[in-house]
């Protein structure tokens, strides 16, 4: 009696056969006892993969946070890594551009400009928020910015875990992890 | 004073939904193709960052859930290759429920790792191919779709896969 070989035996096991095959293969272990076992055997090895492959006890929901936080992490890092090779890949076809295109350039260029002088905006009257020194500082809940006697803040109601940076040139920073989300969210304040 | 507003909050949302919808699935298959929850975490947050750097793959649903696991599966397969090792079992997560005792647990570990010194015979391709058709329960073909190759190639794969292991745990009973 020949016997069909050990892939055609596993791949049985797994029901991975062609309809053809797998017919010749149960009429040959429909009296063959060794091949039956054979077959066992792969099922076998086949639950206890199974079995391995359950997750062990972690604690999801925390894992998950950790994980949405570090992809958003890992995006923000390759958006500055992409900006920072555009605009090396954009300066050295600044210097090769021919006069043709950067007449072109200029030409857009000054449309462009006349366009914003006739679009600009009225005067703010120097009340609305001029006047006095401004001053940026990070409160409890969030950071803000006094000047001329008017108030604007950021707020961050839902996390305890900031971390503030401020600029020597005017600017505050604070970056925050939702603790319900799990997003990162950083937000900056500027004096101009 | 002006506001440096982050850009894109539709984008931002569409990623974090995509992210929220997809994330357990992901990691649950590269962990059973890894077999560590630490390099399924790390493995986890690749995949998604390659995912999500291509903004034009995700605007149709379907094809985005299926692209990712194409990513999820060959960073995984990547990961065995350049490591050269595949796994341990851990034992240090905390467990969310106390129904098991510390010997269940430790013979579950001890199972584990019986299969897992099993399975560092497998090539990286044919550990992934065994674990996406018989714990994954995918057909061949979708197999073959993630791994990139041809039916015929799964199933040898598969085949070859199945066989080391049997003679493995002929050898080794635990």
């Amino acid at each position: 009696m020949t016997h069909p070989n050990q892939s055609i035996l596993a791949l049985y096991a797994g029901r991975d056969l062609d309809w053809f095959t797998r017919r010749r293969t149960e009429r040959h272990l429909t009296h063959c006892g060794i091949c039956r076992e054979e077959v066992q055997a792969f099922a076998s090895s086949r639950q206890g993969l199974t079995a391995r492959s359950e997750l062990p006890a972690i604690r999801w929901t925390r894992l998950a946070i950790e994980m949405k936080a570090n992809i958003r992490l890992g995006l923000a890092a390759g958006e500055c890594v992409r900006d920072e090779r555009m605009a090396e890949s954009f300066a050295p076809f600044a210097l090769l551009s021919n006069a043709r295109t950067l007449g072109a350039c200029a030409s857009v260029m000054a449309v462009v400009a006349a366009g914003l002088y006739l679009q600009r905006p009225a005067p703010v009257a120097p009340s609305e928020f001029g006047g006095g020194s401004a001053v940026l500082r990070a409160t409890a809940n969030g950071i803000e910015l006094n000047q001329g006697g008017q108030t604007l803040s950021l707020l961050h109601v839902r996390s305890t875990d900031v971390t503030y940076s401020a600029g020597a040139q005017g600017s505050m920073r604070a970056g925050y992890v939702d603790s319900d989300t799990g997003n990162v969210t950083i937000n900056n304040l500027y004096v101009q | 004073m002006r506001e440096v507003a982050d850009p894109g909050l539709e984008l931002l949302e569409t990623q974090n939904r995509f992210v929220s919808d997809h994330l357990r699935r992901i990691f649950v298959q590269i962990y059973r193709i890894v077999g560590n929850v630490a390099d399924a975490q790390d493995l986890t947050q690749e995949a998604f960052i390659k995912a999500l750097q291509r903004q034009e793959q995700l605007k149709d649903e379907h094809k985005a859930a299926h692209w990712l696991s194409r990513i999820a599966t060959n960073t995984a397969i990547d990961f065995l290759r350049r490591s050269g090792r595949v796994s341990y079992c851990e034992l240090d997560a905390a467990p969310e429920s106390h129904d098991e005792s510390p010997e269940d647990i430790l013979l579950r570990s001890e199972q584990r790792d019986y299969l897992e010194d099993g399975l560092r015979l497998l090539t990286a391709r044919e550990r992934a191919a065994l674990m996406l058709r018989d714990v994954e329960d995918l057909p061949a073909e979708e197999v073959a779709q993630r791994l990139g190759c041809s039916k015929a190639t799964v199933r040898s794969h598969i085949a070859n896969a199945r066989i080391k292991l049997r003679k493995y745990m002929e050898k080794r009973k635990p």
